[in-house]
């Protein structure tokens, strides 16, 4: 069967040597995905970082503190005491009009929860990494219950494929935060991605200007010649009503992330979705879901099962509801859906699943869950390939693979 | 020192109908700070009775613009919010911040010493009364030794000294730090101008009073706040880097018992049985005198 790629990205199909010349007004380089990430926020000029340093996003606070002192980037950057204290400085220069930019990863993640919700019914747009890693007993290594677990913060989350990805994405997430005033988190696997180098095109300084103009100070901002109070005591009527608006802001940026991603593509000659699947027809038996770089170990399994294709959710939340059921809409009724996942949230299904089974309401799809790989636990190409067959045959709703 | 009056305030910058309550020295605190800071400044308010007093949305009570923080965080967000109007070229705007005891000598703690490390450029005002008033008086580091709270377990007042603050501020190597009460007014006035004209961290620490808080009558707030410090329970002094000023010795001894007295969460240390914490008190004080002139005498 012919594997259609609704969506490119540098894949694991496409051979360097064609790759060369393939973006104009783009330089390739070969670099580590913190160093993608920290890229991007040059690109998007942010002005301001907070950082707090925390395995493995070590080296993306390293990198802008280099290009900030090489002047690279003209960006006010001040270490901080702790997550909370990052989180909250960061929300100080947001109210200021700032393009503020940040990493962290798991338990700064976790420690920032307070203010995280404060800085999305601030309405603040500003973009932060997550290099995600999980809680105690101590756990460096890749897995998305840090920032899946804060989904219900009020962020937009974006999970990014590949270095490639987490870099235009950031781009991409910028521009939608700042047109819906709500704060976007773009999360990388530790490791697989943080620490692992691959090719990546970056794009031209004002190629990404064009994309994105200058942050404009919205109502959301410090006026001196008009004072305002920000964030005091306020009325349940009031309270609700914010919320309702930031309710109908948030509903629109599912469809406006997928009309960035596209303007994007036009732009910079690599189009995006909010999902992308890969091999999804009334032929397909089964498909898996995935998010992150194991999606990259999926397409290469995919190759030899015709019958499998492939549902990567790029952006998580709000939830990409009408694309996961468009993508899913050629699906014959006797297909199967397994969800990949490499988060824990202490409930019986993952965070995924608890999603997908929200969008597909009323389907008539079985879907199952697979837990695999959490807390960095690998996932190689066979364990993949246990999953397609534990999938066609008797699987429980809720399975763990290789559990050691 | 002579005693202030209201016509120390020329400029009011604050509009009427503050929400504390009688007697409270947030408002009065308030009022005088505005007045000098003026309306080219950025207030910032982790959580505290100031987040109530300068008024729910929509209303305002003070002439400039007041973001509300998290509880732990005020220095960072003020550290952001100089950020942004730095390097919009608007460096004369002052940024304040406006605290409580809770958000200073506890959950603020770590965050204060943060930016007072890198010596932001911010004025960090706190109002000291000495307990969680906004949330019903409950203990604090900042609580006095014997004060009643509401969160005493097991004898009903608090039987540890409390936090040595401006200690702590000390070691950080402030270009500006100093106390100061309301009872004093035109001291607080000088200090408030000097640290508005001070580059990097400054802070200001006021004796807070709060009769719901300190059982007291609201009519004798002031009263006791210059009891306060003629019985050098909170003396006035300043600190440059490491060198302290002394501005007010008392002429007279005045036993803490005078001040205290006036106060009903100290009550109970009037009873025969307790009355050894009030000596305690006593030589506490002493103590902490002594401190402060050798440390200003160097």
């Amino acid at each position: 069967m012919k594997k259609e790629h609704s969506q490119n990205g540098i894949t694991l199909e496409a051979p360097l040597e064609e790759s060369s010349g393939k973006y104009p007004r783009h330089i390739q380089v070969v670099m580590k995905g913190n160093y993608a990430a920290a890229e991007a926020a040059r690109l998007c000029r942010a002005g301001f970082i907070p950082a707090y340093p925390i395995t493995p996003q070590t080296t993306i606070v390293e990198r802008l503190s280099e290009l900030v002192t090489e002047g690279k980037l003209d960006a006010t950057y001040i270490n901080m005491d702790s997550e909370h204290s990052v989180f909250a400085a960061a929300m100080g220069a947001a109210i200021g009009g700032e393009r503020v930019f940040t990493a962290t990863a798991g338990q700064g993640l976790f420690y920032a929860h307070e203010v995280l919700q404060a800085i999305a019914h601030f309405r603040l747009p500003m973009v932060v990494c997550n290099v995600g890693r999980p809680s105690i007993p101590w756990n460096i290594w890749s897995d998305q219950s840090d920032s899946l677990s804060q989904r219900d913060t009020g962020w937009i989350q974006f999970y990014g494929e590949s270095s490639q990805e987490v870099l235009d994405t950031i781009i991409q997430a910028y521009v939608l935060a700042e047109r819906v005033n709500i704060p976007a988190m773009v999360v990388l696997d530790a490791f697989y991605q943080s620490h692992t180098s691959e090719n990546v095109w970056i794009p031209d300084q004002n190629l990404v200007d064009r994309f994105l103009p200058p942050i404009q100070p919205g109502e959301m901002a410090i006026d001196v010649l008009q004072p305002k109070s920000f964030g005091g005591l306020i009325p349940p009527e009031h309270y609700n009503r914010l919320n309702y608006n930031y309710w109908k802001a948030m509903n629109q940026a599912e469809a406006m992330a997928e009309e960035i991603a596209t303007d994007f593509g036009a732009h910079f000659g690599r189009p995006y979705g909010n999902v992308e699947a890969v091999n999804i027809g009334p032929e397909t038996r089964l498909v898996l879901v995935t998010i992150s770089s194991i999606t990259s170990t999926v397409r290469g399994v995919i190759r030899d099962y015709p019958e499998v294709g492939l549902l990567k959710l790029r952006l998580f939340k709000p939830f990409p509801k009408e694309a996961v059921k468009r993508a899913l809409a050629p699906l014959s009724k006797n297909a199967v859906i397994a969800i990949v996942e490499r988060n824990f949230l202490g409930d019986n299904e993952g965070a995924i699943m608890q999603e997908m089974k929200r969008a597909l309401y009323g389907s008539d799809l079985r879907m199952y869950d697979f837990y695999a790989g959490v807390g960095g636990k690998d996932v190689p190409p066979v364990t993949i390939e246990k999953i397609i067959h534990r999938a066609f045959h008797q699987p429980e709703e809720v399975n763990w693979i290789d559990v050691g | 020192m002579k005693p202030a009056n209201e016509f120390l305030i020329k400029d009011e910058k604050v509009y009427s109908g503050a929400l504390s309550c009688r007697g409270c020295g947030w408002s009065l605190l308030a009022r005088h700070l505005a007045s000098i800071l003026g309306e080219d400044t950025v207030y910032v308010a982790p959580a505290s009775c100031f987040s109530i007093i300068s008024g729910p949305y929509p209303l305002r009570e003070l002439k400039a613009n007041l973001v509300h923080t998290v509880f732990a965080a005020a220095p960072a967000t003020a550290t952001g919010v100089r950020a942004a109007l730095d390097r919009q070229g608007k460096e004369d705007t002052t940024v304040a911040i406006l605290a409580g005891d809770g958000g200073t000598f506890d959950i603020g703690l770590q965050a204060l010493s943060g930016a007072a490390a890198r010596n932001e450029n911010i004025l960090y005002i706190v109002n000291n009364n000495g307990a969680y008033m906004n949330t019903g008086i409950q203990t604090s580091t900042a609580t006095p030794y014997g004060a009643v709270t509401t969160t005493n377990p097991g004898g009903g007042f608090k039987r540890a000294w409390p936090k040595d603050l401006m200690g702590i501020i000390a070691a950080h190597n402030l270009p500006y730090a100093a106390t100061a009460s309301l009872a004093f007014l035109e001291d607080l006035r000088r200090k408030a101008e000097k640290a508005k004209k001070t580059q990097g961290f400054r802070l200001l620490m006021i004796d807070g009073p709060c009769p719901p808080g300190h059982k007291t009558d609201p009519a004798e707030s002031i009263h006791i706040a210059r009891l306060a410090v003629e019985t050098r329970l909170f003396p006035l002094f300043e600190l440059e880097g490491q060198h302290y000023t002394i501005n007010y010795r008392p002429e007279k001894y005045i036993p803490v018992e005078e001040c205290m007295k006036y106060q009903g969460r100290f009550k109970q240390l009037f009873k025969p049985e307790n009355r050894h914490m009030i000596e305690d008190v006593q030589a506490h004080t002493d103590q902490y005198w002594m401190r402060l002139e050798a440390l200003a005498g160097m």
